[in-house]
């Protein structure tokens, strides 16, 4: 097992009263929690210091914690031949788990010791990162999990879990979604902890989604807006045919009902097309003499309202 | 060796919880999650039975990582951290919404 030296991280010396390592722990957190920090590594150094103080704050983990004796950072070391009988209870293989799990290991026992009637599995959260394809049609994703679990006596092992998990169709960006049964197992009867899977789907290059609703541009020619069109447009469940109405202005939304993210009790969003009038950079000789002809003929003034508010 | 598979529901599909329940998932004692009900940070869905949609659970949850987190060891003070986390949530979403719109 590595040695990791827990007041080093923390910034304070080994006689530190829980006062001053509260405060250097909450200093640290104001630092580098990821939800504030603008750190580039502000995860892992927090994550080094949660580690941290999440053993020197308790009073019986820091004491056995200062039992391991003074090591360098990063030296291999095991605990002193007595301190398991003092610390840690029974029989507990030092070999497949780190610091961490060690002290994680003693709240367990903490937590479950004395107690006799049944103790509820903990709740697992997971973060899963879907295509837009994988949001829209549902997606069968294979996760893997390190899960801590404790025996009857209490004791602390890691064991790696493999699953599949069926992601339903039509989930959104930033959702929460519930595997029930799936955390921590319960102890003594006590129900299975559930497995909460936040949800992230990459962004598409032609739509943008809005809860179950999508949007997407529209680029018209601008004879194509004032003559009217159909277009080819594509849509997540494929291509469809669109009306483009004759006088189609810029900003105008034309909606494909029920084409944007479907769930399986039948839910619907629709597809928007957000019409984009664009203009042909280049243009030939001919081009250019049919637009000045268009140009003489029209007495369309894009720009009337200008008029009517300064007047 | 097979890999169990397993299904994944949306959170509006799950069953409503109780206090205790409540108390139970998050982490938070049932005398802090009453505090941060009065401060309004979230309600139950039926006042009489005091029963909680399951979207409750993700509050509560949030709840306890802030507390455990920031070592915050006032359930006032983190009532309003969660109203201004919620408060960024929501304009992150009206955020992706006036995008996905633009």
């Amino acid at each position: 097992m590595k040695y990791k030296d827990y007041y080093a991280v923390l910034g304070v010396p080994r006689e530190a009263n829980e006062d001053d390592i509260k405060k250097a722990y909450r200093k640290l957190a104001r630092k580098y929690h990821p939800d504030v920090s603008k750190e580039t590594d502000a995860e892992e150094k927090f994550k080094e210091v949660g580690e941290a103080y999440e053993t020197l704050k308790d009073p019986e983990k820091r004491a056995a914690y200062d039992q391991l004796g003074r090591h360098s950072a990063g030296e291999e070391f095991r605990p002193p031949p007595d301190w398991q009988q003092s610390f840690g209870g029974a029989q507990f293989s030092f070999d497949d788990i780190d610091l961490a799990d060690l002290f994680g290991g003693m709240a367990g026992r903490q937590g479950t010791r004395g107690r006799t009637g049944p103790i509820p599995g903990a709740d697992y959260e997971a973060g899963v990162r879907l295509t837009f394809e994988q949001a829209y049609a549902g997606a069968e994703i294979e996760l893997d999990l390190m899960a801590v679990e404790y025996d009857e006596q209490g004791m602390a092992r890691r064991v790696p879990h493999r699953m599949k998990v069926r992601i339903p169709s039509g989930v959104t960006d930033g959702q929460k979604l519930r595997v029930p049964g799936k955390g921590g197992k319960g102890l003594r009867g006590g129900r299975d902890g559930d497995l909460y899977l936040d949800i992230a789907v990459e962004s598409h290059p032609l739509y943008r989604a809005d809860g179950l609703d999508l949007h997407m541009d529209l680029p018209v020619a601008p004879w194509e807006a004032v003559l009217g069109t159909n277009v080819q447009m594509p849509t997540p469940a494929g291509t469809v045919s669109l009306k483009v109405p004759p006088g189609t202005r810029a900003g105008q939304k034309l909606r494909l009902a029920g084409r944007g993210f479907k769930r399986a009790d039948g839910t619907a969003g629709h597809l928007y097309a957000n019409v984009q009038i664009v203009v042909p950079t280049v243009v030939d000789d001919r081009q250019r003499e049919l637009f000045r002809e268009l140009a003489g003929a029209s007495s369309f003034n894009p720009r009337a309202q200008f008029e009517q508010e300064t007047r | 060796m097979s890999i169990e598979t397993v299904e994944a529901i949306y959170l509006e599909h799950s069953e409503q919880l109780t206090l205790v329940e409540l108390a139970e998932r998050s982490g938070l004692s049932e005398y802090e999650l009453r505090e941060l009900i009065e401060c309004g940070v979230f309600a139950p869905v039926d006042a009489a039975t005091w029963t909680f949609e399951s979207r409750s659970v993700v509050v509560a949850r949030t709840a306890y990582r802030l507390r455990e987190e920031f070592a915050l060891d006032d359930t006032h003070a983190l009532a309003v951290v969660l109203r201004l986390f919620q408060r960024i949530e929501a304009l992150q979403a009206e955020l992706r919404v006036t995008r996905a719109r633009r």
